[in-house]
């Protein structure tokens, strides 16, 4: 008998539980930033959307339009501005639409 | 206002009875055909790895078949390079009727490559796509998500994130 085999019967299934149970890995993965809308500033936008590689980012006058299908998780807009972006720990995003993977973000100073 | 109200709402049930009848035909054995359209393969391997025991996507009734004819949904990947278009038109063509097409990746969702001579940029102009999976690449687990959103046995929850963080970042 392999002894994989045997380290299989010991320690139990290795295949995941999803759908059913979240899997534990899916924390572990590159997923797409969220953005702090009042720390987000419209210069500070300007400079994520020229770091952006993908063209996932765009500026609409006082809004940040974040196309999440064109972004590739790649980090560049977080590491521009720490402070204003973060990670949305998401991965579950398939979309009946691609419009609603069009997401628009006030930015700061906007008048509400 | 009251007519176009009415309207809506038969939209809705007419969405509603396309999503039980694709989950009657399709939710407990589907046939998926994988179709490069000018990938990098990283989509390729990410796919290749549902089948392996930690996914183990046969357990869910989904499976590979080489043959459009023998699929009932196409899993495009890749900006279209345009050489490439006519032959995605006739896999599409193969498949028999009803039939599924998933835009997998940055590439087919129309991130990385804007259109020129080259490629369309994206599948969703040549072909007509059903579910969007996003990701550079997607996932195995994204993948199997967006499996299962387009036979209906999961609901899409993206429509409803915003992607704005209120504390500190993560």
């Amino acid at each position: 008998m392999p002894l994989w085999t045997l380290r299989g019967l010991r320690r139990g299934v290795v295949t995941t539980r999803y759908p059913a149970r979240p899997d534990p890995s899916a924390r572990l993965l590159p997923s797409p930033p969220a953005f702090r809308p009042d720390v987000l500033t419209p210069g500070l936008a300007d400079r994520l959307v020229a770091v952006c590689p993908s063209r996932a980012l765009a500026r609409d006058a006082d809004v940040l339009v974040f196309d999440v299908g064109a972004c590739t998780a790649c980090g560049r807009c977080r590491a521009e501005a720490p402070q204003a972006v973060g990670d949305s720990g998401e991965f579950e995003l398939a979309a009946t639409a691609r419009a609603h993977l069009i997401k628009r973000i006030p930015l700061a100073g906007r008048p509400a | 206002m009251t007519g176009q109200g009415a309207t809506e709402l038969t939209v809705q049930e007419n969405a509603e009875e396309l999503r039980r009848t694709v989950t009657r035909l399709f939710g407990r054995s589907l046939h998926i055909r994988t179709l490069d359209t000018g990938s990098c393969a990283a989509c390729e391997q990410e796919i290749r790895l549902l089948a392996a025991p930690h996914y183990d996507l046969h357990r869910l009734g989904f499976f590979f078949t080489p043959a459009p004819r023998h699929a009932d949904l196409l899993m495009v990947t890749g900006p279209m390079v345009r050489a490439f278009e006519n032959a995605a038109r006739k896999t599409y063509d193969a498949i028999p009727d009803p039939k599924i097409v998933v835009a997998t990746g940055a590439c087919a969702l129309g991130g990385v490559y804007q259109p020129d001579a080259f490629t369309r940029g994206g599948a969703g102009g040549t072909l007509p796509v059903d579910v969007w999976i996003p990701g550079c690449p997607p996932s195995p687990l994204a993948l199997l998500q967006g499996l299962l959103v387009a036979v209906g046995r999961l609901a899409g929850k993206v429509k409803d994130l915003d992607f704005s963080l209120n504390g500190t970042p993560r």
